[in-house]
């Protein structure tokens, strides 16, 4: 367990991190989210006692950092950012070094290193130099030298930043694994990679903590209002006017409209937290309007943030503007991403469907031919 | 300490930094070796380490400059420093990996020892205290360029100053009187005649140990002000 309680950091005027309370309990993946610049590495280098508070105490496993340093690092994996690592060692000499400085005893050492080497899937690498390894085995080999001798907290400062998707993946399903018999905290300024990881969240920004809650909880409380992304097929132009039917409607917003199949997309936004989908189906069935795709827009982590930050009066309306445009900018290419594999689908549809005409086509005339030549026969 | 001692004489001899270390000073130490023979004809083992002080002053930053300066410079400082392990087992083994490297050159030295020996008669006792002092010379000036290296994230700033300051200690003396005290070259020549004090024991030692000391600090107060 981590508790930070009351810490600050301070250079000269400077508060890099101001007053933050928060716990991360035993068994818990926590995300710690923030902007470039907001306190992360701060915070987590004062966790791993790098770093002295100006105030403030950390205690881990009942350990406090500042009378019990060593008791708390030996308890601690920790992945700095930007991996660091000796070039001139190989995989294995590094996580052997790791084991070393761990004070991890000779006897269990070898194992422990064989054992971290193994988990992070660098067993073909581990007699080549660090400095010629790729990104990805860097990041890999870093993490090795955090989980070895298998240490009941891991911080892990950054640990996707600068890899491909592939990479992304393989880390996160790595961190994952760590589930079982781990506590996390996991620092990063991508959110819809705290959201796929932790259960948690700790939102930092400009050194002050903004939220501690569940992922789930946070995409919630986000909006008081339900919106509903509809896909009709209406010839008649009668959509726009089931907001005079349904009063708990606010708002209608066509999204999109195909012109080749003539369906339109609509955003509904209703001000309470009543689902008014059947009332909409009903109605829409009225007035002979076919729907043919409707889903309640789930609030993301990204719309969490903005929400949270907007209010602070540090951030000037410029700057939430920027959020703004940055999270719509990600949802087109979301959507422009969602169109490309639909059309794909379509494509591949198409193809099966044409393949299994054709591949009926030479059943019946197999079948007419062997008729024929049981009619000959005869 | 001995995982420390043990990486950090992986990185001196696993890249031509150890090598060059080794290298420079004996291939300086045969010129000054062959010039003492062909221009004055005269030759003692004791007085190549005169020679050998002065290589010292400046060789010294190719094996501490790197030692935390590197370390900061590539982050690795902080899985240092983050570890289990003291700052003061961290400083002490980087300190005596160094010193072993020095070993290791004293004992190459050896051979112009067997050399002279082969030609003429040079005192054994005389040569023992002219290696025992030229080692604690070395420890005390590793310490200084370790303490350099300590100060900066910039390995040729940690240099320039340990030659600068080993230069200042070996001239100043000579222009103000009261600096006789800072000049360690003076104090090894005592060692080359054969003089084993303790008082200049004391004064090496020290100095030494101060540097080191003032390392350890260094690191520890980085922890409020980084």
């Amino acid at each position: 367990m981590i508790q930070v309680k009351n810490v600050t950091k301070k250079y000269g005027n400077f508060y890099a991190v101001r007053n933050i309370n928060f716990e991360v309990k035993d068994g818990e993946i926590v995300g710690f989210l923030g902007r470039n610049g907001a306190g992360k590495s701060t915070t987590m280098n004062m966790i791993t006692g790098f770093i002295e508070p100006t105030e403030g105490s950390i205690i881990v496993n009942g350990y406090n950092i500042d009378s019990k340093p060593k008791k708390v690092k030996k308890e601690i994996g920790y992945m700095p950012e930007g991996t660091p690592l000796y070039s001139d060692l190989t995989v294995k000499e590094f996580v052997t070094y790791m084991a070393e400085l761990k004070l991890i005893p000779r006897k269990e050492r070898k194992e422990a290193v064989k054992e971290a080497i193994k988990s992070t899937g660098l067993e073909l690498v581990q007699n080549t130099l660090t400095r010629n390894l790729s990104r990805g085995y860097k990041q890999r080999v870093s993490m090795a030298g955090a989980i070895v001798g298998n240490p009941k907290i891991l911080i892990l400062d950054e640990p996707t930043v600068g890899l491909d998707p592939k990479q992304v993946i393989e880390i996160r399903e790595l961190i994952k694994s760590f589930r079982k018999d781990h506590t996390v905290l996991i620092s990063s300024h991508i959110l819809s990679e705290i959201s796929q990881i932790c259960e948690k969240v700790i939102i930092i920004d400009k050194g002050e903590i903004l939220a501690v809650d569940t992922t789930k909880h946070l995409e919630d409380n986000t909006s008081e209002n339900t919106v509903l992304k509809i896909s009709v097929d209406d010839i008649n132009n009668k959509f726009l006017s089931i907001k005079d039917e349904i009063p708990e409607i606010i708002n209608i917003k066509l999204t999109d409209e195909n012109d080749e199949d003539k369906t339109k997309e609509y955003l509904v936004e209703a001000s309470s937290k009543t689902d008014i989908r059947k009332q909409i189906f009903s109605i829409c069935a009225k007035n002979e309007i076919t729907i043919l795709e409707m889903k309640k827009v789930e609030n993301s982590l990204e719309d969490a943030f903005i929400k949270l930050v907007e209010n602070r009066p540090e951030y000037s309306k410029k700057e939430i503007k920027k959020m703004q445009y940055e999270k719509e900018l990600e949802e087109l290419r979301e959507e422009e991403k969602n169109k490309k594999e639909e059309k794909e689908l379509k494509k591949q549809a198409k193809k099966e469907e044409k393949a299994r005409k054709r591949a009926n086509k030479i059943e019946k005339k197999e079948k007419k031919k062997e008729e024929k030549e049981k009619g000959g026969d005869k | 300490m001995l995982a420390i001692i043990k990486k950090e004489l992986k990185s001196y001899l696993l890249t031509p930094v150890g090598y060059i270390f080794i290298g420079l000073f004996l291939l300086i130490f045969s010129v000054f070796f062959y010039i003492n023979i062909f221009t004055s004809r005269v030759i003692n083992f004791e007085y190549l380490f005169y020679n050998g002080a002065t290589i010292l002053t400046f060789l010294t930053p190719i094996l501490t400059m790197r030692m935390f300066a590197e370390e900061r410079k590539t982050g690795t400082e902080q899985l240092l420093l983050t570890s289990p392990r003291s700052i003061t087992a961290t400083v002490l083994g980087k300190f005596f990996a160094a010193g072993i490297i020095m070993i290791i050159t004293e004992l190459f030295t050896l051979m112009y020892f067997f050399i002279l020996k082969h030609f003429g008669h040079p005192s054994l006792q005389v040569a023992i205290s002219t290696l025992f002092g030229f080692f604690l010379l070395s420890l005390a000036y590793i310490s200084f360029g370790m303490f350099a290296s300590s100060i900066t994230e910039n390995q040729i700033v940690a240099s320039v100053l340990t030659i600068g300051v080993f230069l200042l200690m070996w001239f100043l003396p000579d222009a103000i009187s009261i600096f006789n005290i800072f000049c360690l070259i003076y104090k090894f020549e005592n060692f080359a005649i054969g003089v084993i004090s303790v008082s200049e024991i004391i004064t090496f030692v020290s100095f030494t140990v101060l540097f080191i000391l003032l390392t350890i600090i260094t690191l520890q107060r980085r922890k409020c002000i980084r």
